[in-house]
């Protein structure tokens, strides 16, 4: 196996990693505004909002990512939306993986006994407060494990914008494959791309679930 | 987008319904052999032998931390070069499942094994059960139980990343869809629509069940 194809396409790989990251975070941007806000209406007094909320995880969740991204890419365009292929993987990623987030920060957020949200306000002191010391910070420490498990799961799921012909790091191993017939080097090298960015990003959610977790 | 028998008619309906027994296939098998593996994979890593220990946690941790789809590439364009034989698209789609699900089983098992108390096992042995004897009749009924909610989550994420598979030519549910759209009328959103409500319902029920099972066996 020559796997001198890799060498001379480091750069281009590199490129496709750049592609990878961007649309990483910028789901992440997606995901955390769309999550917090999903959690914030399933964890609410009126049973509409938790309704609507709880409707939204189940559709979401439940139906392939492909699927998402597929929708906004093959059949918006069908009444008139044209979005890039880009901003379709982003968009779908963002939405999708907004499930995920929002259960993490409603189940941790529930994981906090609601007596001691009672003996907060029974000792003086207001909902903001209590909500600052004692709730959030404990729910914090319960949310990292599951939203760190969700943040790595999008990682390696953007690798599904390659299916519509994003070049990200799996999208470029593809073509230098399908062209060079290279493919175990390449795919190798985009392994390697992959875990590069997920082993660390793994190892720091579990040192920081290890120090909340004091 | 008012007359919509183009999709619904029985020709369109049996194509569709096809490409859900190929995705219902895939998962079935993909089920049935990451679980075997995970199973293995979970004792391995749990082993007391360094050489057995250190393969299995290495593939866990490297799989876990690898994009399914790279897997499912891998799978149909790399391993046929590695082992020099072809394979259909879909033993290969098969076998990148079920080898990226064994390693997320294998993490849920190893939890669920752990879990058991330590003195169940140790009385077991006490009654002169053998090592094999005490996983087969104490350790694993006890930790599937307790496993149960997680493995039917990775059940159903299996079953919606076979959609994956249509990347390479597999023709299941989602791939049928795209050519179902690919055709006059050309119109993909009622397409999409029922392949997300069937993708929806099964999922659905998948997990309703395990609810069950779960109410059950405690």
């Amino acid at each position: 196996m020559d796997f001198g194809v890799l060498s001379e396409n480091a750069g281009l790989l590199g490129a496709g990693l750049v592609v990878t990251l961007e649309i990483s975070l910028l789901s992440i941007v997606v995901a955390s505004v769309l999550g917090v806000l999903i959690a914030t209406l399933r964890a609410a007094p009126s049973r509409t909002l938790r309704t609507i909320g709880n409707t939204y995880v189940e559709v979401l969740r439940n139906i392939p990512l492909l699927v998402h991204v597929f929708f906004l890419f093959f059949a918006l365009p069908s009444i008139g939306i044209k979005l890039e292929a880009f901003t379709c993987g982003v968009l779908a990623l963002g939405v999708y993986s907004s499930a995920f987030v929002g259960e993490a920060i409603r189940s941790g957020i529930a994981a906090v006994p609601t007596g001691q949200l009672e003996a907060g306000l029974a000792s003086g002191m207001s909902y903001a407060t209590v909500m600052r010391l004692v709730i959030l910070p404990q729910a914090i420490a319960k949310t990292i494990p599951p939203l760190g498990n969700a943040l790595l799961n999008l990682i390696k799921n953007s690798s599904i914008v390659s299916t519509i012909s994003v070049l990200d790091v799996l999208g470029t191993a593809n073509l230098i494959g399908a062209r060079t017939f290279a493919y175990v080097p390449m795919l190798v090298g985009a392994a390697i791309c992959y875990l590069i960015v997920t082993l660390p990003t793994a190892f720091g959610i579990h040192v920081l679930e290890k120090r909340l977790a004091r | 987008m008012s007359d919509l028998g183009w999709l619904f008619n029985t020709p369109t309906l049996t194509f569709l319904f096809f490409g859900l027994v190929t995705t219902l296939e895939i998962a079935a098998w993909s089920i049935a052999i990451s679980f075997v593996l995970g199973v293995l994979l979970a004792l391995g890593r749990l082993s007391r032998y360094a050489h057995v220990r250190w393969p299995c946690t290495a593939y866990i941790e490297g799989m876990r931390a690898l994009p399914v789809l790279l897997v499912i590439f891998f799978s149909f364009f790399a391993l046929p070069k590695l082992i020099g034989t072809q394979l259909d698209p879909f033993a290969a789609g098969v076998i990148a499942m079920s080898a990226f699900t064994a390693a997320l089983v294998a993490e849920i098992v190893r939890a669920g094994i752990q879990a058991v108390p330590l003195g169940l096992r140790e009385a077991a042995h006490s009654q002169g059960l053998s090592a094999m004897q005490t996983l087969r009749l104490i350790t694993l009924p006890i930790a599937v139980r307790q496993m149960m909610p997680a493995l039917i989550a990775q059940f159903v994420t299996l079953l919606k990343d076979t959609s994956l598979t249509a990347v390479i030519g597999i023709l299941e549910l989602t791939r049928r869809g795209q050519i179902v759209f690919s055709q006059p009328p050309f119109q993909p959103i009622p397409v999409f629509a029922l392949i997300a409500l069937v993708y929806f319902s099964v999922n659905f029920c998948l997990a309703a069940a395990g609810r069950r099972l779960e109410m059950r066996s405690i």
